[in-house]
């Protein structure tokens, strides 16, 4: 495997862990004190460091060692999680993604930020905990060398701290384990490296190893990737067994690992005489790559000069030295506990999750593409059987109608595989909102709802800009300050809220704020600066609200770092427009704004009505369409010059004339010789969409007739029927807004494909 | 691989010596079967389990064959990667080993 795809793998496991942080952060934050969400968050800070260990990602280790540190501080319950200390902790996750995405792209990040919450972890760390650093540091050392999984290329300097270990811990006799290291050739296949446990093995503890080469095949059998040497090591060390476990943690499913306390010391002298045990030194910093081997030689020394001293010192005070004994000896206890409850932790959650694999994208796009062709033809087929078979009883349209349900089944499977939940991209949003509000100086709240909406992939991939986009003009612009808040008597804390729904066939995500609304005098004028508009025009509220999606609109009085700068919503609107989507917003004075975005759920297929509008063919998405009816004349009512009303169980819809609309014919239809629709529109009103004839109700692809032509006013798309023939995809809600008496302009057309 | 008899061999051995030189060195001390050879392993920097195992079978080889097996220099990071899996560099020099 190549070394980038596993950094790859390494990265997209990042983002997961880094979500699982945050998600549990803000958990905390809202008063949850489950040790199990601790526990996940320390768990995903920790698998962070190992893994940025394996790749020698320096910065990002040293970062989340400190992170750890104070967060293993929370997690035994020597720090209370309260909201300074979650503030600190939600800031520090910031920056582990800052880090994580420089290590990926490359491109650096603000060192003084990150310097400054490694001063304000470590504060935490030490200020409000009775016992100092050392008796964190050392859970935390331990922990830390444990080998992350590592490249085939060789050795991966995995930075080791011994920070804390002038501590008198090391005055203390160790226990002796007797370590069997069998590996199996599978362990070396992975692309562990034996001696890099080995290393990490000597760096627990006193280390002499024997190494039994009885089983090396002759030089013509030998298998060069084989696995023949095994170990017999013994280990003098203070942190017990789950520490020498823990450096065998990736492997030990590859090997045959047994460790056992040495019953007496002497022992090791006689069964040295037995076995030829080479002591291995300490000094193994050749073996590392550049970086770590300095501190931690320089510390082995440290440790080893305060461990005579101390020992002195317990000599001298032999009271103090028992106390020191019997102290150390229940934190050993405790750490063992946590790294035990740590361990069945992860156990429960490995049990807990269903399998899953990673898939590139590309073969999924792939197969969805291929089924989308199958539907096509399946379609081709089914008709042009039922054209050459007269009589319909045939045992091939039996079969064919279950082909159809099994391509159906199909479809569906594969576009559920491309389904996932907006919850991703919500999580980001909730540092966009910390960070802007921390600038601006506001207290805001975001609020978050139906993050398990699912929705394409491709759709949440590009949801993630627009809507940060939002965000930020919503704290900015959107809620005042706590002053002014105060002042007009509301709660001084804003509230964003972002919720994700489905709503007829597509995904409405709504952002709504509570601040001030959009100052429609200042937005006009403004717009009248700027030439977007005539000074003299007469717009209503809801224009002027829409004014803000104009290219090179800007409220702001002056230009930020946040927003202000006019690239905004326009951006903004073509982005999601470009997604089949539409934006609307609406604002009420003093009450704040609401941003709606309504997205289709996929880009691939819809299920549409066929219908014919003066000779041509054209589907309607079969999501928008409430019912069908056949017009009577007797409901046909006329409203002003040109419009018409149908009257439906006693009440009035505005009648809309689609073939008028899209100039497929001059003059008006009679309704009662059509079908007509009842579409429910993305406003939520109803309309009767007037339709020549109905030819059925079918499964379509979507092709893109951007991609292959241009964007069409009033068409969402194309697609291939059953017979070859292209047929175009109404898009409804701008034929609906057309009938208003906007015109179907390219500019203002509400959607490109969907 | 024929081989004239008393011809000297040598073997520089590269820099990292990681599981995908493992098969590379095998043919390489198949290749030089037969001929006293002296081993050059200054320049390593990282040594994996994979090619001491290797070199520790060519020394048995060449112990079996009766023909001179050395390893003339060794740097200081394949000494310590010996030692640390337990193993020294003499067992490397070719001799009845066991």
């Amino acid at each position: 495997m190549d070394m980038n795809e596993i950094k790859e793998i390494f990265f997209q496991e990042c983002e997961e862990q880094l979500a699982e942080l945050e998600s549990g952060l803000l958990k905390l934050n809202d008063g949850d004190r489950d040790p199990e969400t601790v526990n996940a968050v320390f768990r995903a800070v920790h698998s962070i460091k190992g893994g940025a260990g394996a790749f020698g990602l320096d910065d990002l280790v040293s970062f989340a060692h400190v992170f750890e540190t104070t967060l293993d501080c929370v997690r035994s319950n020597k720090l209370e999680p309260n909201q300074d200390v979650l503030k600190v902790m939600l800031k520090s996750a910031d920056v582990l993604a800052d880090l994580t995405n420089a290590a990926r792209d490359g491109g650096s990040v603000d060192d003084s930020r990150s310097r400054a919450l490694v001063k304000e972890l470590e504060a935490l760390a030490n200020g409000e905990v009775p016992a100092p650093s050392a008796t964190v540091e050392v859970p935390a050392a331990a922990t830390a060398a444990a080998p992350a999984p590592t490249d085939e290329s060789g050795f991966a300097p995995i930075p080791f701290s011994f920070d804390g270990f002038d501590d008198e811990e090391e005055a203390i006799e160790g226990t002796v384990y007797d370590v069997t290291f069998n590996p199996r050739p599978e362990l070396f296949a992975k692309g562990n490296e034996a001696t890099l446990l080995l290393r990490d093995l000597s760096r627990v503890g006193e280390m002499s190893i024997h190494c039994d080469t009885d089983a090396l095949p002759s030089l013509d059998q030998i298998d060069p990737e084989g696995a023949y040497f095994r170990w017999k090591i013994a280990v003098k060390t203070t942190k017990g067994e789950d520490a020498i476990r823990s450096v065998f943690e990736f492997a030990e499913w590859d090997c045959d690992l047994e460790i056992k306390v040495q019953e007496a010391a002497t022992d090791a002298a006689e069964r040295a005489e037995e076995l030829p045990m080479i002591p291995v030194p300490f000094d193994l910093s050749m073996l590392d790559g550049a970086g770590s081997e300095g501190d931690a030689d320089g510390e082995e020394a440290g440790a080893a000069a305060n461990a005579t001293a101390t020992t002195a010192v317990a000599a001298a005070e032999a009271v103090s030295g028992i106390a020191k004994l019997a102290g150390a000896a229940s934190r050993g206890d405790k750490k063992d506990a946590g790294a035990a409850a740590t361990a069945a932790a992860q156990a429960t959650a490995a049990a807990g999750a269903a399998p899953t694999i990673r898939v590139d994208l590309d073969r999924v796009d792939r197969l969805i593409n291929l089924v989308g062709e199958l539907v096509i033809n399946q379609a081709m087929l089914s008709q042009s059987v039922i054209e050459n078979d007269a009589n319909g009883t045939s045992s091939i349209n039996m079969g064919l109608e279950e082909l159809q349900q099994l391509t159906r089944e199909i479809q569906d499977s594969v576009m559920a595989i491309r389904a996932q939940p907006v919850k991703p991209v919500f999580q980001r949003m909730s540092r966009i909102v910390r960070e802007v509000a921390d600038m601006t100086g506001k207290s805001i709240r975001l609020i978050t709802e139906g993050e398990n909406t699912e929705v394409d992939k491709t759709v949440i991939d590009k949801l993630a800009e627009p809507l940060t986009h939002m965000i930020r003009n919503a704290v900015d612009h959107g809620v005042e300050t706590p002053e002014k808040r105060v002042a007009a008597g509301k709660n001084p804390e804003g509230t964003v809220r972002l919720t994700a729904k489905h709503r007829s066939g597509r995904i409405l995500i709504e952002l709504a704020d509570d601040g001030a609304g959009i100052n429609r005098e200042r937005v006009k004028q403004k717009a009248i600066d700027n030439d977007l508009i005539a000074a003299d025009a007469n717009l209503t509220d809801e224009e002027i609200d829409n004014l803000i999606f104009l290219p090179g609109f800007s409220t702001a009085d002056k230009i930020s770092d946040i927003s202000g700068r006019g690239v905004g919503m326009d951006v903004v609107k073509r982005s999601i427009q470009a997604l089949g989507g539409r934006i609307s917003i609406s604002s009420r004075p003093g009450h704040g704004s609401v941003f709606t975005m309504s997205l289709p759920l996929t880009l691939a297929v819809l299920d549409g009505m066929v219908v014919t509008v003066a000779g041509q063919t054209l589907v309607v998405p079969l999501t928008a369409i409430v019912e069908t009816l056949q017009p009577e004349a007797s409901a046909i009512h006329s409203f002003g010059a040109s419009h018409r009303l149908i009257s439906i169980r006693n009440s009035f819809c505005p009648l809309v004339d689609v073939g008028r609309i899209l100039n497929f014919r001059t003059t008006q239809a009679n309704p009662v010789e059509g079908v007509a629709l009842l579409v429910e529109s993305e406003g939520g009103g109803q309309r009767a969409l007037m339709v020549d004839a109905i030819q059925g109700q079918r499964q379509v692809v979507i092709k893109s007739l951007e991609a292959n032509y241009t964007h069409v006013a009033g068409i969402a798309a194309a697609t291939i029927l059953g017979d070859g023939r292209v047929a175009l995809i109404l898009d409804v809600d701008a034929v609906v807004g057309a009938s208003r008496g906007q015109s179907l302009k390219p500019e203002m057309s509400l959607a490109a494909t969907g | 691989m024929a081989s004239k008899k008393g011809e000297q061999g040598s073997l520089k051995l590269p820099a990292v010596l990681d599981l995908n030189e493992a098969t590379q060195l095998h043919g390489k001390l198949m290749s030089l079967r037969g001929k006293a050879l002296v081993i050059d392993a200054s320049a390593v920097e990282r040594a994996g389990i994979q090619c001491i195992q290797v070199l520790l079978a060519g020394a048995k080889a060449w112990g079996e064959d009766k023909k001179p097996f050395s390893i003339a220099k060794v740097s200081d990071a394949f000494q310590k990667t010996l030692q640390l899996v337990g193993m020294s560099a003499d067992q490397l020099q070719a001799q009845e080993i066991r």
